[in-house]
């Protein structure tokens, strides 16, 4: 199965006089428990206009139980356009133009589906998904 | 002011026959508090570890440094994402709701840091 590495680094150098900030993490993808895979990306980009309160990720059927990642960039280039994430509603911060944003996500949880609003210009936006689980639907009749 | 320079890399050299190799990055402007790098054991009982009242916009980094357990991060009482064995988040946060953790079970050690924009 194939193996996937994320690997997150955040660094400063004046943050605090003397000691430079150097973070480094790195996680390989794996399914539910421990084993290593990925077995599909979906990813794209999309304009989301101000005030337009758009459905990014929806939540999966409760069976749904592989680990999933999601990453959203704010790609405006524009300093005064953010959009805000919600998490079935709750919203849970901002993306400013050039933030991005990595985090597991709960897609068997029916309250979990991922949203996004644009506060300010028409943000252009980047996302992608990481799922460890996946079957092809049947083929219809 | 400081800057804090965020870099994501995803890598894979079989996921498919195409290469991922994805780099993103970021420049973030901090003006208020930081929690430095720090770790904590949890437990089964919920631990707040950011108070919203406490914190206004900023920047969250979360590892579960734990080989085998889980942990659950949540967002006030509605939303939360299960953060597995090994896993690292970072993300924005409003500071409109806690962010709260807990174990799946035992006490796995959560590292975190905070930086407030």
């Amino acid at each position: 199965m194939a193996t996937t590495t994320a690997t997150v680094s955040i660094s400063s150098g004046d943050l605090q006089p003397g000691n430079n900030l150097s973070i480094n993490a790195s996680s390989t993808l794996m399914k539910t428990g421990l084993t290593t895979g990925m077995e599909l990306m979906e990813m794209g980009n999309a304009e989301v206009a101000k005030d337009y309160e758009a459905q990014l990720f929806s939540d999966g059927p409760a069976t749904d139980n592989g680990a999933y990642w999601i990453y959203i960039c704010n790609n405006s280039t524009d300093d005064t356009y953010y959009i805000e994430y919600k998490v079935h509603e709750t919203t849970i911060g901002a993306l400013y133009a050039g933030d991005w944003m990595f985090v597991p996500y709960n897609a068997s949880d029916a309250d979990a589906e991922i949203e996004v609003k644009a506060l300010n210009g028409t943000n252009k936006i980047e996302y992608a998904m990481f799922k460890t689980a996946w079957t092809l639907p049947a083929a219809e009749a | 002011m400081a800057t804090l320079t965020p870099t994501l890399t995803l890598n894979s050299a079989d996921a498919t026959s195409d290469t991922v190799n994805f780099s993103v990055t970021d420049s973030l402007n901090v003006t208020g508090d930081v929690v430095s790098l720090s770790r904590v054991a949890l437990s089964t009982s919920d631990l707040t570890l950011f108070a919203s009242a406490s914190y206004s916009r900023s920047y969250v980094y979360l590892k579960n440094t734990d080989s085998s357990i889980a942990m659950d991060i949540d967002f006030g009482t509605t939303a939360s994402f299960n953060l597995a064995a090994g896993e690292f988040a970072f993300f924005p946060w409003h500071g409109s709701q806690n962010i709260l953790a807990v174990a799946d079970s035992g006490t796995p050690v959560l590292e975190y840091a905070l930086w407030e924009a």
